[in-house]
């Protein structure tokens, strides 16, 4: 076997591994979705659901050198990149015991010791910072490559065009993973991406862009190994575009009547976990009682984070004023 | 004539996979496209083809020719003559973004009555339009410089020789030649390729393109050319076959084969790779697929899955589709004085 | 002592101490080299104004240009600071904040309370600010104020040589986000400079002048004005205690207070727009924890609410000076109810 077809290769552990993470994503999406509607969760929401196999097939590439930043709709990041369920789950609960001690919220889950720089409010935040861990890991030689995740809207922030070019230059480790799943907020990304094609900007900056399909676990994990592998060699950033759909709102609460029936359509045939699981069983490489042991894993997990997370104290009144500097 | 219809179906998704990542294919922006539709249309007119189909698409080709029509009829005001033909939009069907899209077209523009169909695009565009051609002359025009079926020629002119046979202008002998078909079968599953067919072991379709000589154990090849890019180049070099030829040929492929040749199996990647058993491909006959598992592609992008136990079989076919010959058809208007004329003098007896 | 040199090479040689002392210290911005992809000199400029001259050869590899993206190369110092290194990034004019405020003020300032206690941030910007260049409103502006106002950053303003390669060092060193303030009229202002590596800390303001009838508290460039005006009162027999804050945030609020305390009368001189300025922010201190003190209304000094004029005459008149200081000083020790 080559070194690209060991890289690429995923052993019966590994496709386990993606499954797991994949159907963790989708149950606490799905969790959090019905959790929502009751009013106990504070603040906004805004839920990954039907786009798994980006986080899964991107960060399934990556190891402890590697950092990703994320957007506002973060939870499957974090999720891909192995910040605690339980943590994640109590930290949009506002708990004590949340991933930020109940001080970030959803938009801001951040666990840097998992090189997971955080879910952002901001959109189009991310990419700068990357630009900045990519650097700090080409200075000390760690060979440790940086992602940026952003969506169709995030793709037309000032800030991601100029991380793009900044990436160039420097020739930093850097992907740029566009997920365009059709809408920022509730204006499509046909109209907002005037050249409609995320991807036909790489040109622009020198770098490759490539078109995947969101939904195909095994599309998104080859494409995003070259890309690393390139990052990771010194040849430099790519831009990959993810063509998908998300499942639910922009946020939770989201009416959604700017949206046709895109959704029925691509859970019955699209839908990442649906393909992978008839792939992985029409190969052999798995098996369905291995799939569906997984599952029942994985909802009793959810289960308990949300029990967890309720039960959980709230942060005090001491809380609010620490940790602003390290030393004021 | 009066009712000389042509087609012009453009893949507006072609030339954005993973191939400019992995090697060095060509990025072919879509206003260049539009350009060549553009250039095609005022062709087509010079020749008298008088109505085109164009397929519709969300990537802005479709969108830049209808801006275009409409700048060139407000300039032309009151009056039939914009120099360009008349352009009928394949509308009110919704686009997927699939490869369904240009299926649909071309089947339109069949039924149409289109007597040309040009579609605009790599081998893969190829590959799709002929399976829904039929027997319509189909004129697979290059967008990209990785691509081995399709013609790489000026659209102007590529216009005017598809304008000329849908006029009827040029006669089919001349103009139009049939080309061969490779066609992988797995049970009742089967793929068409134009050009070649790979085996790969690799276990899923992902990213389909195919780069790597060691996931691959066969090809079969419709024709092989000494001098075209992609994976038909291996025996191109070893034991080429012209596409004129009634036969094809195959070979499998293996690392530490002593026959090793150094093939451009993709834009920018030369690499050596070891051939054995190199065979002629009689037409009709069914080859087997040694591997016990994995994915056959179609003209370089993986396709077919296979597991063991499943027998996957290629066949050479004659059958193709019925492609024009651009400077044949373009010899024969000279031959013919199609593009000539006396210029009268006005009162003159 | 200390031999005698300029703010300008103070704060390089701040840098080139620390950067020799930490392999983490790199240095970004836009021409902070120079050269760069050009057929001439490396190190062409060393900064507009030459404040990093002769790192960039000095320290390989670690003296980074820039193109002009400002949201990116200052979010990639905030992220690379996430990462373990100490960068100092150059936002070259701070009147160039709008396009990269983002970075600053909610990712930098946010992440070690957003995060729970689990970042630690520790970049460098520094920035030039100030008027009487003739540079016009879009390059002469303070604007300290609205980066005070964010919890998570440091906002520091080293008035003289010896002051700003101690705050820089310190800075470098100082594990939050700093705001690293340099007033463009300072850069040939000499003074005696230690050639050994110190730091200042943050929080602590200095009284550069005792006096009892008056307390000045002030900043920046305006220092240098405010003991202009000093000299002149001293004459005239009124003796001012001027306090230069250095650091607006955190705040040293014990050396203001104490010193209200024994003059009872306040003047606040501060170059920045007059709304919710330094200026005001130390009027509302003093008048909530040092009424009962106070013997005169607080007086303010500061620029007009309007842009930084670009003719010689309206900038002159727009920048406070010596007089309207003492004419402020004169208010308060006039006044009587």
């Amino acid at each position: 076997m080559t070194d690209t077809m060991e890289r690429r290769a995923l052993t019966r552990e590994q496709l386990l591994a993606a499954y797991r993470q994949m159907r963790t994503i989708r149950e606490f999406e799905e969790r959090v979705h019905r959790e929502f509607a009751t009013g106990e969760i504070p603040g906004f929401v805004h839920l990954y659901a039907g786009e798994e196999a980006s986080a899964v097939g991107v960060c399934g590439n990556l190891d402890g050198r590697d950092t990703i930043a994320s957007t506002h709709r973060g939870h499957g990041h974090c999720i891909a990149k192995g910040v605690d369920v339980g943590e994640m789950m109590a930290e949009i609960y506002g708990r004590q015991t949340g991933s930020c001690h109940g001080k970030g919220g959803s938009m801001h889950i951040a666990d840097l010791s998992k090189g997971m720089l955080g879910a952002n409010g901001i959109v189009g935040g991310g990419p700068p910072l990357i630009c900045g861990t990519a650097l700090a890991a080409k200075l000390k030689g760690t060979g440790g490559v940086s992602v940026a995740f952003f969506g169709d809207g995030g793709s037309n922030q000032g800030t991601t065009l100029e991380s793009m070019n900044l990436a160039c230059v420097w020739n930093l480790p850097a992907l740029f993973i566009a997920e365009n799943n059709g809408y920022a907020e509730s204006t499509a990304s046909s109209w907002s991406v005037a050249s409609d094609n995320i991807a036909d900007r790489a040109a622009g900056f020198g770098m490759p862009g490539i078109i995947v399909d969101g939904f195909d676990f095994f599309a998104v994990h080859e494409a995003a190994s070259e890309a690393i592998a390139r990052a990771r060699g010194g040849g430099g950033p790519t831009l990959i575009e993810m063509k998908f759909t998300r499942y639910f709102g922009h946020f939770e609460g989201d009416q959604q009547t700017y949206r046709a029936d895109e959704v029925e359509h691509a859970r019955a045939e699209l839908d990442c976990l649906k393909r992978f699981a008839t792939r992985v069983t029409e190969t052999g490489e798995l098996a369905q009682a291995d799939l569906d042991a997984v599952d029942a894993e994985v909802a009793a997990a959810i289960d308990q984070a949300v029990d967890d997370a309720k039960a959980a104290p709230l942060p005090t009144e001491a809380d609010l004023l620490t940790d602003v500097y390290v030393r004021y | 004539m009066g009712d000389a219809i042509a087609g012009i179906v453009a893949n507006p998704l072609s030339g954005r996979d993973i191939r400019r990542l992995v090697t060095q294919a060509s990025v072919f922006p879509t206003a260049e496209k539009a350009n060549m539709i553009q250039r095609m249309l005022t062709a087509f007119a010079a020749v008298g083809v008088h109505r085109v189909l164009l397929s519709t698409d969300l990537g802005g080709i479709s969108a830049a020719v209808f801006r275009a029509a409409g700048r060139r009829r407000a300039q032309a005001g009151p009056g039939p003559d914009t120099g360009w033909p008349e352009v009928e939009f394949l509308d009110g069907r919704p686009i997927r973004q699939t490869a369904e899209d240009t299926v649909d077209a071309v089947r339109r523009m069949v039924t149409a009555g289109a007597r040309v169909i040009v579609c605009l695009g790599g081998d893969g565009t190829a590959r799709v339009a002929a399976s829904a051609a039929g027997d319509v002359a189909l004129l697979p025009l290059s967008t990209g410089t990785n691509n081995v079926f399709p013609v790489v020629r000026e659209a102007t002119i590529a216009g005017l020789a598809a304008g000329l046979v849908a006029t009827g202008a040029v006669p089919a002998g001349v103009a139009v030649t049939r080309a061969k078909l490779l066609e992988a079968r797995v049970g009742d599953r089967a793929e068409t390729a134009l050009v070649d067919v790979a085996v790969s072991t690799e276990r899923h379709v992902a990213a389909r393109a195919v780069w790597d000589p060691a996931t691959v154990t066969q090809v079969f090849c419709a024709f092989a050319e000494p001098d075209a890019v992609g994976l038909s180049s291996i025996l191109g070099q070893l034991s080429p076959v012209a596409r004129g030829d009634p036969h094809g040929v195959t070979a499998r492929i293996a690392a530490d084969a002593p026959e090793q040749v150094l093939a451009p199996i993709a834009p920018g990647l030369v690499v050596p790779v070891g051939v054995r058993d190199v065979e002629q491909m009689r037409p009709g006959a069914a080859y087997p697929v040694d591997a016990r598992a994995g994915v056959i592609a179609v003209d370089g992008e993986r396709e077919l899955t296979f597991e063991p136990g499943e027998h996957p079989t290629v066949r050479l076919r004659t059958d193709g589709p019925r492609c024009v010959d651009v400077p044949a058809v373009l010899a024969a208007s000279a031959r013919l004085g199609l593009l000539r004329h006396q210029l009268r003098r006005v009162g003159s007896t | 002592m200390a031999r005698s040199i300029t703010y300008r090479e103070a704060i390089n040689e701040a840098l080139a101490q620390e950067m020799e002392r930490d392999e983490t210290v790199i240095v970004m911005g836009e021409d902070n080299a120079g050269g760069e992809g050009a057929p001439g000199d490396q190190d062409a400029w060393g900064g507009v104004l030459g404040v990093t001259k002769g790192l960039y050869h000095k320290f390989p590899g670690r003296v980074l240009d820039t193109p002009i993206s400002e949201s990116a190369f200052i979010g990639a110092a905030i992220g690379a600071a996430t990462a373990g290194m100490r960068p100092v990034a150059e936002l070259m004019f701070v009147d160039f904040m709008g396009v990269c405020f983002d970075q600053i003020y909610n990712q930098a300032a946010k992440f070690r309370y957003m995060f729970g206690g689990k970042a630690v941030t520790p970049v460098v910007i520094r920035t030039m600010y100030g008027a009487g260049l003739r540079a016009a409103a879009q390059h002469s502006q303070c604007l300290y104020p609205l980066f005070t106002h964010i919890p998570g950053l440091k906002v520091v303003l080293p008035a003289t040589p010896y002051d700003a390669k101690g705050m820089m060092t310190q800075a470098i060193r100082d594990d939050d986000p700093v705001m690293f303030f340099e007033h463009k009229a300072l850069y040939d202002l000499s003074g005696p400079v230690p050639e050994e590596g110190y730091t200042l800390p943050f929080g602590e303001a200095n009284v550069v002048r005792e006096g009892g009838d008056v307390t000045i508290v002030t900043l920046g460039r305006m220092v240098h004005t405010s003991l202009e005006a000093a000299g002149q009162l001293a004459a005239d027999g009124v003796q001012c205690e001027v306090i230069d804050l250095r650091t607006t945030s955190p705040l040293d609020e014990d050396t203001v207070l104490e010193s209200v305390e024994g003059t009872g009368r306040v003047v606040v001189v501060d170059e920045a727009h007059p709304r919710c300025s330094i200026a005001t922010d130390i009027s509302a201190l003093v008048a909530q924890k040092a009424f009962g003190s106070l013997q005169a209304p607080i007086e303010m000094v500061t620029a007009p609410h309007t842009p930084v004029p670009f003719s010689n005459t309206l900038e002159d008149l727009y920048i406070p000076d010596a007089q309207r200081i003492a004419n402020a000083v004169k208010t308060v020790t006039g006044w009587s109810r």
